[in-house]
């Protein structure tokens, strides 16, 4: 195996877990603070950015992929990249279709429309 | 398996080592179409939040925030104390410190499942079950469900992840562990559990800003 020593699970000590975990809870407060700030679009911007943040410190350090053998990122590379493309290829649907995102009204009447109809 | 048996690998590998390998690699690929599901998702909300933002931030208020950010402390704790009882699996020999911070992580995450019982218990209070018991507040409008149809439908398969983490987690501690099998000569089992359980965390750092964080301001 090539684990990185510092987290190889054979001669680790618990302290850059402890970190990564006190780093996480700190983060996830600062999230938690901004959504009380009033930011309006960058509220979320922020909070999914530091989810993101957040997990890549789970799966470096307490999922090991820091030096793990290439096929370990081949998955984890190619589980990102599916999402790329599920997202990417969403996306350039939604935002070609005529009023999307609709505005408050039309997006309330057209919810409405589709309950009248069941 | 007496724990004087040596251990041998199964047939098909060469090495101990690479049969360790083998395993987590698998989970890997498991945890990629997992990525995809939860992503899917993820991606469903994302379109319905910014079809609907002000019925969803009205709808959102109604989450309770206490138990969702305590259920992330303890989750996050979850995944800190299974990574130290792989690491005490990979050093000691006697099984007693990784028994034990496993023990700790299974009563995390029951307690986890305990808060969310609970956060339901409230939420059929507050009515806000689509189809069981469900009562539009004002501001939501119609679009308000839809959150609370991502709310059940996300957290439900979360918890249903964690509760099967659960139940890796005891069948190593009552099976694996007791019969002598995981030890710092091959501890791959705990670890590809270990991978699976941080995953299970990592999905709740996501539904944790989608569901708490929304219309606080």
């Amino acid at each position: 195996m090539t684990i990185g020593p510092e987290i190889d699970a054979r001669r680790a000590g618990a302290f850059p877990f402890v970190v990564a975990w006190i780093v996480i809870l700190l983060t996830a407060g600062i999230s938690a603070w901004t959504a009380f700030l009033g930011l309006g679009v960058w509220a979320p911007v922020i909070q999914f950015g530091i989810a993101l943040f957040q997990t890549s410190l789970l799966f470096v350090l307490f999922m090991r992929l820091k030096g793990a053998p290439s096929l370990k990122w081949v998955c984890a590379v190619s589980g990102f990249f599916w999402l790329l493309f599920l997202y990417g290829l969403s996306m350039t649907d939604y935002a070609n279709r005529q009023g999307w995102p609709p505005t408050q009204a039309a997006g309330r009447s057209q919810l409405e429309s589709h309950q009248d109809d069941r | 398996m007496p724990a004087d048996t040596e251990l041998m690998p199964e047939m098909q590998y060469a090495t101990l080592a690479q049969q360790g390998e083998t395993a987590q690699f698998g989970m890997w690929v498991f945890l990629t179409q997992e990525t995809i599901f939860f992503g899917a998702l993820i991606f469903t909300y994302f379109l319905y939040r910014t079809t609907y933002p002000h019925e969803f931030a009205a709808a959102a208020k109604d989450a309770v925030l206490w138990c969702g950010t305590l259920n992330f402390v303890i989750l996050v704790t979850s995944s800190l104390t299974m990574v130290l009882a792989i690491n005490a699996a990979a050093q000691d020999v006697r099984p007693n410190r990784m028994v034990r911070w496993l023990i700790m992580t299974v009563v995390l995450g029951c307690l986890f499942l305990v808060v969310k019982g609970y956060e339901y218990y409230l939420d059929f209070q507050d009515k806000v079950v689509p189809v069981v018991a469900f009562e539009v507040k004002p501001g939501e409008g119609s679009a308000g469900v839809l959150f609370w149809v991502f709310y059940w439908v996300a957290t439900g398969l979360h918890a249903i992840h964690l509760t099967i983490g659960i139940g890796l987690v005891l069948y190593m501690l009552l099976w694996r562990i007791r019969r002598g099998e995981i030890s710092p000569a091959y501890y791959a089992p705990l670890e590809v559990v270990g991978i699976y359980w941080s995953f299970v965390d990592t999905v709740w750092l996501f539904l944790y800003p989608c569901i708490y964080l929304v219309g606080r301001s």
